[in-house]
């Protein structure tokens, strides 16, 4: 009888390890990194495989212009395959969080400045100043990008790309209501009093899933004297609740009052914003050059304009600024500089995004480029990139080092959207308003 | 039967088990709680900062909005589903025309996934392209702040939330009342008890362990909430509409602040945990006086 027992279970038992040790197979292959599409996959011993890790899910779509400069290396570098990834903002960080705590980092990859900074401090990150001075990429970067992108003497990343930031406006709706082009803040204000009579918004955003997209405030806190108090506030000894910061609130406040952004700017997501914009429902849309594609794309591009933003006469300092500078770096981690053949790739690759091919390449997919490159802008089908390009050389206006947000942590950095959200959708105060990015200064220090 | 029942077999079998709670459930909870104790932004070391994440939350005005956002949830959800819930079971129970087509309408936002529930329902709470505020224009009410206002979002989340779990509840009440011995309610009704008579005394009663079980799958659920308010406001204006959950996420992942985003996770588990058990601990003191 015992035997009996035993033989059933067992012959059960070595079913079921079988079975599970099968499936567990199964689902490794399964589980097998893909190869992206658009790469061909790697054969043995033949081609240096590098990993390129981005800031947006689909990079093919979300960001045409990278995808379109890896393809163009690949054709141009047949011994070396670029293996794209990307996931939203947020999962891309926790992801090289947990990679760099494995010291699993990708190759090369976008990651916030401030991030960059901790990377480099835990040595998980490549000084980049012997590459790019071999390259000769450095001397073709302005100086403000490399100064922004050192620390401790070590060059920690390269611009991903351009951040030119401003207020698209679609000038017929201004016309068609017997307004100017406005130049200062109290013209904005009139601007924004008229259309909101009409029912007409009159700077399009959304704050749903975006409170990032204030681009256009992020400008004026550099009006109102954020690059010179940038230390003081970091060190505590300046407070982000300032009479010149509380001015500047103010205006928002102002703003809003005259009626200038959209009744569900707090429901209403920042691609909503582009499509209330380039719908012709909008006079501005606050963005930045990315969106020219969109717009070129649109009905209102022939009535496009860019503007740098309002002028202030309580302002601090040059008010003749426009945003144009560095977005957050693409870093290279120090492992993949460790190993020569790695290094070798990733060179050739930086090579070519630095270099004419890849920077014309940007221009050809509706971004500036990041280096001194005078790029060739075809002025009928990129009519709207080239209006942007314009305004940021025009006689006489010049640009902060960087953009505020960039400069700060991420909590920071958020809490400076909150606040400037919080006024634009009568949430909060100008004073609670600063109170809350000087709380999160705090915290930070 | 000897062969399964010694120790050491009991053991091996065991083992899977114990290995895979051990790697996916007691693992993390325990790097939460060691995270929760420290000041780690994702990158470089964590720092040891002791209770200080948990002191912060006192004082920490957005997490406290997010509680009362979940509380007004939680409690608008418990007023509206439960007995919602029931008297669609006691309904569909009935033999009516056209019953199990309802049953399966009912039961069908269960299966949607709660993201797509969030954008189908922003685009009929939305204050300005919304369907609802569009009907209402057309009677001449003015818009509505439905979504994206500092009042009305934790209802609006509720009411949706309810629209999602309505069905689900709904079934389990059904097989509830499945189990009813018939000869009971036979009994109940020889005696001359009426319909609502006999749901009150007889059917709720010997109910007691499903309103049990839906209770706490409700609070759970409730404190689970986060595509919702994800998709309808992004937690937004300013963190005004968030709940627990989803202010845990802004914190963790958004603002990368991972240790303080942990010490939110382990008060939030406890909150649900105490809710739960105080919610089991009372309706068994109600059960023991009958």
């Amino acid at each position: 009888m015992r035997s009996l027992i035993l033989r059933r279970p067992l012959k059960q038992l070595l079913a079921a390890v079988a079975l599970t040790t099968s499936t567990a197979l199964a689902l490794s292959a399964c589980a097998a990194p893909s190869t992206p599409s658009g790469s061909a996959p790697a054969s043995a011993g033949a081609k240096t495989e590098i990993t390129l890790s981005m800031q947006n899910p689909d990079v093919k779509t979300a960001d045409p212009a990278t995808w379109a400069i890896v393809q163009a290396f690949e054709a141009a570098n047949p011994d070396v395959t670029v293996t794209v990834s990307g996931e939203a903002v947020a999962e891309h960080l926790q992801k090289l969080s947990i990679a760099a705590q494995s010291d699993t980092l990708p190759d090369i990859f976008w990651v916030y400045k401030a991030n960059a900074e901790e990377m480099l401090q835990a040595g998980k990150l490549l000084d980049l100043k012997p590459v790019l001075d071999e390259l000769g990429i450095t001397s073709e970067l302005p100086t403000s990008t490399v100064e922004n992108f050192t620390s401790d003497g070590k060059i920690y990343g390269v611009p991903y790309q351009e951040l030119l930031t401003g207020l698209w406006v679609n000038k017929k709706i201004l016309t068609d209501n017997g307004l100017q082009m406005p130049t200062t803040f109290d013209d904005l204000v009139n601007v924004a009093k008229t259309l909101h009579a009409k029912g007409i918004t009159t700077i399009s955003n959304g704050a749903n899933q975006s409170a990032f997209s204030v681009w256009s405030f992020l400008v004026w806190l550099d009006r109102f004297g954020y690059e010179d108090k940038l230390s003081g506030l970091l060190d505590g000894s300046i407070s982000y609740n300032n009479a010149d910061f509380q001015r500047m609130y103010e205006h928002i406040a102002q703003l809003r009052d005259a009626g200038a952004f959209s009744s569900n700017v707090s429901t209403q997501t920042y691609q909503q914003a582009v499509s209330q914009f380039t719908n012709g429902k909008a006079a501005m849309l606050d963005a930045g050059v990315w969106a020219s594609s969109a717009i070129q794309e649109s009905k209102v591009a022939p009535n496009i304009g860019f503007w740098q933003g309002a002028q202030f006469s309580d302002g601090v300092g040059n008010q003749n600024i426009i945003m144009d500078v560095a977005s957050a770096p693409l870093v290279v981690s120090a492992k993949s500089g460790a190993d020569p053949t790695k290094l070798a790739a990733i060179k050739k690759f930086l090579a070519f995004y630095y270099g004419e091919k890849g920077q014309q390449i940007l221009v050809d997919n509706g971004q500036p480029p990041v280096t001194n490159y005078q790029a060739t802008v075809d002025e009928t089908t990129q009519s709207v990139l080239k209006v942007a390009l314009e305004a940021a050389s025009a006689e006489g206006v010049s640009s902060p080092k960087s953009q505020p947000d960039l400069l700060v942590s991420t909590q920071v950095a958020n809490a400076m959207y909150d606040s400037i959200y919080g006024v634009i959708q009568n949430q909060l105060e100008p004073k609670a308003a600063l109170d809350l990015v000087q709380k999160a200064l705090d915290e930070n220090r | 039967m000897n062969w399964i029942s010694s120790r050491p077999k009991i053991l091996l079998m065991l083992a899977p088990a114990f290995i895979l709670f051990t790697l996916f459930m007691t693992y993390p909870v325990g790097y939460s709680l060691a995270f929760s104790l420290t000041k780690f932004q994702g990158f470089g070391t964590p720092r040891w900062t002791g209770l200080d994440n948990y002191a912060r939350i006192l004082t920490d005005q957005f997490f406290w909005q997010a509680l009362v956002n979940t509380a007004i949830i939680l409690v608008v959800s418990l007023a509206v589903l439960i007995p919602g819930s029931f008297a669609l079971a006691l309904l569909l129970q009935r033999k009516i025309a056209g019953s199990g087509a309802l049953k399966a309408l009912v039961f069908g936002p269960a299966i949607i996934a709660p993201i797509l529930v969030g954008l189908i329902w922003v685009f009929i709470l939305d204050p300005k392209i919304g369907l609802l505020n569009r009907a209402l224009a057309g009677l001449g009410v003015p818009a509505v702040t439905w979504i994206g206002g500092n009042t009305l979002t934790p209802y609006s989340v509720a009411i949706v939330f309810i629209w999602s779990s309505i069905g689900f509840a709904m079934t389990i009440f059904y097989a509830g009342l499945q189990t009813l011995p018939s000869d009971v309610m036979e009994a109940s009704a020889l005696d001359g008890a009426t319909g609502w008579q006999q749901v009150r005394h007889v059917t709720i009663p010997m109910l007691r362990a499903t309103f049990a079980i839906v209770t706490i799958l409700l609070i759970t659920n409730v404190f689970k909430i986060f595509e919702l308010v994800y998709v309808l406001t992004g937690g937004g204006p300013v963190h005004r509409s968030e709940t627990l959950v989803s202010y845990m996420y802004y914190v963790t992942f958004t603002n990368q602040q991972y240790g303080y985003g942990m010490a939110l996770a382990v008060i939030i588990t406890v909150l649900g945990a105490l809710v739960s058990a105080g919610y089991l601990m009372l309706s068994s003191r109600k059960g023991d006086r009958r």
